[in-house]
């Protein structure tokens, strides 16, 4: 288990680095953060200690950018929530297990976040939930945080928890169907100018499917460009290229076998 | 309690002695005195930026380390009042709280320690030309209002604009009315509102220097409730040595320049003591 978790060990580096870099603000957001919708109203916020506060405007520039270029490389290489999910996936019972329809269906959750967060943020102008604990101790202040909280401010937290831990039963539940950061870099994923395809030479054979953590395949929806899959793959279909390009890309299959958009990062 | 004070009292003399000598020999009072001595202290949130530095210097000073925590004052009361949390040295605001912990017994005995003032900030510039709170009642005055936050400070706020008889208009005309004062003033600093009625202290925020202008408001207005601070010695302090003296050190006039950087009036000022005898700030 812990070879496969290694396999791809760049990645994992580049995970670990970042977990050191924005893992502190990761937690914060959870278990800190006053607002309905943490890690993007940074630039007022009352909680002194957290590293958010600093950290917010330029991680979400280079967060847009790297969309643009990488498409979701963000959740496959560097967001802290990604690499715990991972963790947890490891121990999933229900690996394999979830039909593709439902995985499809469910991957829509994470949409469903996203407007639920954008309403808080633009609308009701992020509201505050919890006393913010403008500085102490991490865990006495959490302490602190849920027992001057407003309910909704501790259900919000129990289904963020919940749904991380869920992936101890279906390998990345949060990430695959709740994320509303991972929704947003979907949709924009989009427009990204790299990212693994699936050539001609792909045969359906789902080999890419099992390996991958996140049970999809490339370009697919869910697709974090972790390129974990390449190797898996017999008839060597998988590769990095230009999604917006498929005409300096002969090989890209858009034809037998499935359909166009399986090589678009499609979510609708 | 009695015993209390008197150990209180001739620390102070000791402590004043030591500081005697200390100017004579250059070196500190408490130098490495309580070395890998731990304090836990609480304070109202809206102090964490002068306790912050105020809590380092004493560490540098004494060796000692301040595990500090800032939040709504009337939270931590809450906690400390129902016996779910405990700390050794709690800075609150509103006098009634203090009183209430000592009538609990829970506070040994407190201190005034600063008091807030309210001001009218503008955008820099003061684009809208207000010169004082009458303006709020203007009709091309747009006010950002955060009467939602967690009290006294909004609350506080209508409460001096209800006194001033500008309310009904400030509501009226108030392009922003949420439950965060920050995000009220993130508003008027781009300029996307002409006034607001906020503590100093909020115009001192490194988010905000430089972008605000400040008017006062004149003192019948300001209801006393939030106006002062104390800092008082819990029964949980377990160095008592340790506690009197990072409380002497936070009054000291060594640490009146962090409170006043942060907007405050500490109250071993003149201005403070005129304050703390107008509020009756004692621990009676
Ligand atoms: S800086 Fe504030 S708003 Fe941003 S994540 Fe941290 S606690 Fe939340
Ligand atoms: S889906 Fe969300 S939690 Fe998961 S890796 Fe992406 S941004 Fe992080
Ligand atoms: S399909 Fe391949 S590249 Fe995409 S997330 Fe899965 S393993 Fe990674």
């Amino acid at each position: 288990m812990l070879k496969t978790f290694f396999s791809n060990w760049k990645r994992r580096i580049v995970q670990f680095i970042s977990l050191g870099l924005i893992g502190e603000w990761s937690f914060y957001g959870i278990f800190r953060c006053p607002f309905a919708v943490p890690y993007i109203g940074c630039g007022n916020c009352p909680v002194i200690q957290c590293p958010g506060r600093s950290l917010w405007l330029w991680s979400w520039i280079l967060i847009g950018g790297s969309v643009l270029v990488f498409g979701r490389a963000f959740c496959g290489w560097i967001c802290p929530g990604g690499l715990v999910s991972e963790i947890l996936s490891m121990g999933s019972f229900l690996k394999s297990k979830l039909k593709k329809r439902v995985s499809a269906g469910l991957a829509y959750g994470k949409y469903f976040v996203l407007v639920l967060a954008l309403y808080f943020f633009f609308l009701a102008q992020n509201p505050r939930w919890a006393i913010p604990i403008r500085t102490g101790d991490f865990f006495k202040s959490v302490g602190l945080t849920v027992e001057h909280a407003d309910p909704v401010w501790i259900y919000k937290i129990l289904f963020v928890l919940a749904a991380l831990g869920l992936s101890l039963a279906v390998p990345m539940f949060w990430c695959r169907f709740l994320c509303p950061t991972g929704g947003a870099i979907e949709i924009l994923s989009r427009f990204s100018l790299f990212g693994f395809l699936k050539n001609a030479r792909c045969s359906d054979c789902d080999q890419c499917r099992h390996r991958c953590h996140l049970e999809t395949r490339p370009s697919e929806i869910n697709c974090v460009q972790c390129g974990d899959c390449k190797e898996s793959c017999k008839p060597n279909a998988i590769e990095w290229k230009s999604p917006l390009a498929p005409w300096r890309n002969p090989d890209t299959n858009f034809g037998s076998g499935q359909a166009r958009s399986a090589n678009k990062p499609h979510f609708l | 309690m009695a015993k209390d004070r008197l150990n209180r009292r001739a620390f102070l003399k000791a402590g004043s002695l030591a500081l005697g000598a200390s100017i004579f020999t250059g070196a500190s009072a408490f130098a490495g005195g309580f070395t890998n001595k731990t304090l836990q202290a609480w304070s109202c949130g809206g102090l964490a930026e002068a306790f912050q530095p105020a809590n380092h210097a004493f560490e540098q000073k004494t060796g000692a380390a301040i595990a500090y925590t800032g939040a709504f004052a009337g939270a931590l009361g809450k906690s400390l009042l129902s016996g779910t949390a405990e700390t050794e040295v709690f800075a609150p605001r509103v006098l009634e709280l203090a009183r209430k912990l000592r009538a609990q017994g829970k506070m040994r005995w407190f201190e005034p320690l600063c008091f807030t003032r309210y001001v009218v900030a503008t955008p820099k510039g003061n684009p809208a030309g207000i010169e004082g709170i009458a303006d709020l009642s203007r009709d091309d005055v747009r006010t950002a209002l955060a009467p939602d936050a967690s009290p006294p400070g909004g609350k506080a706020s209508l409460i001096i604009m209800e006194k001033a008889g500008v309310v009904e208009k400030a509501r009226k005309n108030a392009v922003q009315s949420g439950d965060c004062v920050q995000t009220a003033m993130t508003t008027l600093a781009d300029g996307k509102a002409d006034a607001a009625v906020i503590e100093l202290r909020i115009s001192r925020l490194p988010c905000f220097a430089g972008r605000l202008e400040i008017l006062p408001i004149p003192e019948k207005y300001i209801p006393p409730a939030p106006v002062p601070f104390t800092i008082g010695m819990m029964k949980w302090a377990k160095n008592l040595d340790l506690a009197e003296a990072f409380i002497e050190y936070i009054l000291s006039e060594k640490s009146q320049r962090f409170f006043e950087a942060a907007g405050f009036i500490h109250a071993r000022s003149s201005e403070g003591r005129r304050l703390t005898h107008k509020y009756g700030v004692t621990d009676a």
